[in-house]
């Protein structure tokens, strides 16, 4: 006789891309790879949250070039995810992405109880509305205070400050900091951290960071992942796993003389 | 994910009389990537570190060294068979990962599935399945601590099992530490982290191995978290913050005798109320221990040994409901006599085979070991000496089949002698004195036939 028909209770896992789609994205089929990091990306997220029980992963998109709209407007459990090519063309409205969210985020429609969502922007330009009403709309949210904020930022010409103000501040090293000089092994090598945009220079690097996004940070969102000891450990709703090796830094030194 | 080595080739390494095949990426974390790999024929996974992983980890290598130097505690730890550094031929070809290491382990053989299949209700498995898994946890975890070693990670991603035979196998031994060393760079996983590794107050060893361990159990045996019930449903957002509130700054167990302040809600805690009732106050009465004044006294919490004894006693006594067919367990004496879980029917009692060291209630599929017929043993279950089976066409009527080994030399109460070879079964139904490889066992009147 099987053992009784029960499952681990679960919490849902809002996980949420906001995709620039202005007219800057056609440039070098970066369009094209953004789409496919994710496409790509949905297989291993799927995987995470399999292995994480406790974690029902449902996952939503935005896009926004002249204005901002539901691309995945239903919360859609992962494995049912059918990601359809977001198209480029239009401006960068931004704060209207951030509002769209922020209405989402409120409760209701949210659960009254869920994990911690994780918030996913990437853009390769300046907003063009106005960004700081869209930011302080959706950070008026408790729901999206207490989310995993993670930017990334496509090629040269992303905001990397409007990117830092989405994500908050990094609490780990204050401006001017030179990483290591306190004399604690750094979490991230020189320059990176989760807590600040990604500089996505490529599709390979892009694609490692939504990889890391949806594997490492929805792992790290919904517990399995060990805890590690470290400066980084008690910071931010969950504590956030390192960054994946990249094209710039392939794989980072694993014995550096000094830093 | 994008492959630290490269895939489907051929690698040669330090120290490695053969070239290895590597195959495909199994599976990557935030540590490194594993690897479906041979080596002259031999299936095996290499796991193979992200240099931003080792940078972290100075101990990492002397841990594993001293883990493939003293050996596995038992088999089922995918336990690391050898260190790997590329050597000159193949660094070349591995650029910056090549200046980092990895292991050899044995590969989780295809039968074995992650424990959180179970603990997700994915998988078909019995009760008897699930209580013979957690005593194989308990087993593992009493071997690796008589060895010398810690865990300091167990959780539900750590454990994989074999729905079919309640076989286990526990990976990611790369965190196990001589007791007492002190070093790594590990934690935990919350959920499973004892409340003073959680709180910062002391580092993972023995004593949260044992906490680690019951929250395992308790999750393998309930399918629910010891800690979620009321005081959960009381944080919107299960953050960081929330989970040190719920786990390290004031846990309650969920059955807590005393502090009933965290009960499982009859809506979202379902599981814990449907499974925790099917349990023995034997086995019951170790979690309470365990998360009640083994929270902040380590020294209260349940031994691997008292885990092993309880869950090997819980197993002796199993039996099939007559009316339902389902599996039920052992109850402390009830004046209305023992009821069906399922069917609330009563359950009529069931005859006792009494051994040396216990005894096995007579129902189909309890099985004796040699721990039953000689008290100096401890609990084992993997090499049985008898399974209680029903003859197939007289009902009421039991036998032991013998299990393997030397044949059985049988004396009957009336004289008779007889042997009983393996695979042959010897009827429970006429008292008889069995002199088994184990020790003797004696068939008692009281167990003569209806």
């Amino acid at each position: 006789m099987p053992f009784p028909d029960v499952r681990l209770a679960s919490r849902p896992l809002h996980f949420l891309y906001i995709c620039d789609c202005s007219g800057s994205m056609q440039a070098d089929g970066r369009m094209q790879s953004l789409n496919q990091a994710i496409r790509q990306s949905l297989p291993g997220m799927a995987e995470a949250a399999r292995q994480n029980p406790e974690a029902r992963v449902l996952v939503r998109a935005v896009r926004f070039a002249d204005r901002a709209g539901w691309h995945i407007a239903t919360p859609t459990p992962v494995e049912q995810v059918r990601w359809n090519d977001l198209q480029a063309g239009g401006v960068t409205a931004m704060g209207e992405a951030l509002e769209l969210v922020a209405a989402e985020l409120r409760s209701p429609p949210m659960e009254a109880r869920a994990l911690p969502p994780v918030l996913v922007l990437i853009s390769d330009g300046q907003p063009t509305d106005d960004f700081d009403a869209g930011l302080r709309s959706l950070m008026r949210e408790p729901w999206a205070r207490r989310a995993v904020r993670l930017a990334i930022a496509i090629g040269h010409d992303a905001d990397t400050e409007v990117l830092q103000q989405f994500i908050g501040e990094d609490p780990g090293l204050p401006a001017g900091e030179v990483p290591g000089a306190s004399g604690q092994m750094p979490r991230h090598p020189l320059g990176r951290s989760p807590r600040r945009p990604l500089p996505a220079s490529n599709a390979t690097t892009l694609a490692r960071y939504l990889q890391w996004a949806s594997t490492a940070v929805v792992g790290a969102a919904s517990t399995t992942a060990s805890r590690l000891g470290g400066a980084d450990d008690n910071r931010g709703p969950v504590p956030l796993p390192d960054l994946p090796p990249t094209e710039l830094d392939p794989l980072e030194d694993p014995d550096p003389i000094k830093w | 994910m994008a492959s630290l080595l490269p895939t489907d080739t051929v690698l040669t390494f330090e120290g490695l009389a053969a070239p290895l095949q590597v195959g495909h990426c199994l599976g990557g974390g935030s540590q490194g990537q594993v690897y479906a790999v041979e080596l002259e024929g031999e299936p095996l996974a290499l796991k193979w570190y992200l240099p931003s992983f080792l940078a972290r980890d100075a101990g990492l290598q002397t841990r594993l060294e001293e883990s493939i130097r003293r050996g596995a505690p038992n088999d089922d730890f995918l336990w690391p068979l050898a260190l790997l550094r590329p050597d000159d031929a193949s660094r070349a070809r591995l650029g910056v990962a090549g200046r980092g290491f990895g292991y050899l382990m044995p590969l989780r053989p295809p039968a074995y599935v992650g424990a959180a299949e179970h603990a997700a209700g994915r998988i078909a498995i019995s009760l008897r399945t699930v209580l013979r898994a957690a005593f194989f946890l308990a087993a593992g975890f009493h071997d690796l601590h008589s060895f010398g070693f810690c865990y300091k990670d167990v959780s539900l991603g750590n454990l994989f099992l074999d729905p079919g035979s309640g076989g286990i196998r526990i990976g990611d031994n790369d965190n196990v530490d001589v007791i007492g060393s002190d070093g790594g760079a590990v934690l935990g996983t919350w959920g499973f982290m004892a409340p003073e590794v959680a709180l910062g107050q002391a580092r993972p060893d023995v004593a949260s191995d044992l906490f680690s361990l019951a929250a395992l159990q308790f999750q393998l045996l309930t399918r629910h978290d010891p800690f979620r019930g009321a005081l959960e449903l009381a944080i919107p957002c299960l953050d960081l913050p929330g989970r040190r509130r719920l786990y390290a700054e004031d846990p309650v167990f969920v059955f807590d005798p005393r502090d009933t302040r965290n009960r499982p809600d009859p809506h979202e805690h379902v599981a814990a109320l449907i499974t925790w009732p099917l349990y023995p106050r034997r086995l019951q009465r170790l979690f309470e221990e365990t998360f009640g004044p083994g929270l902040h006294d380590p020294s209260r919490r349940a031994l691997t040994g008292q885990w092993k004894q309880a869950l090997a006693v819980v197993l002796d006594h199993l039996r099939l409901c007559p009316h339902c067919g389902e599996e039920n367990l052992e109850h402390d004496p009830d004046p209305g006599g023992a009821r069906c879980w399922r069917c609330r029917r009563p359950l009529p009692p069931a005859p006792l085979l009494k051994l040396a060291n216990g005894g096995v209630t007579v129902a189909e599929g309890n099985q004796i070991h040699a721990h039953h017929l000689d008290p100096l043993r401890a609990e084992d279950l993997r090499r049985p000496v008898a399974e209680v089976v029903a003859h197939p066409s007289r009902p009421g009527l039991f036998g032991l089949r013998h299990l393997g080994g030397a044949p059985w030399q049988v004396e009957r109460a009336d004289g008779r002698r007889f042997e009983v070879l393996p695979g042959e079964t010897c009827s429970l139904g006429r008292a008889a004195l069995l002199h088994t490889g184990a020790g003797p066992l004696r068939i008692g009147d009281h167990l003569l036939r209806p």
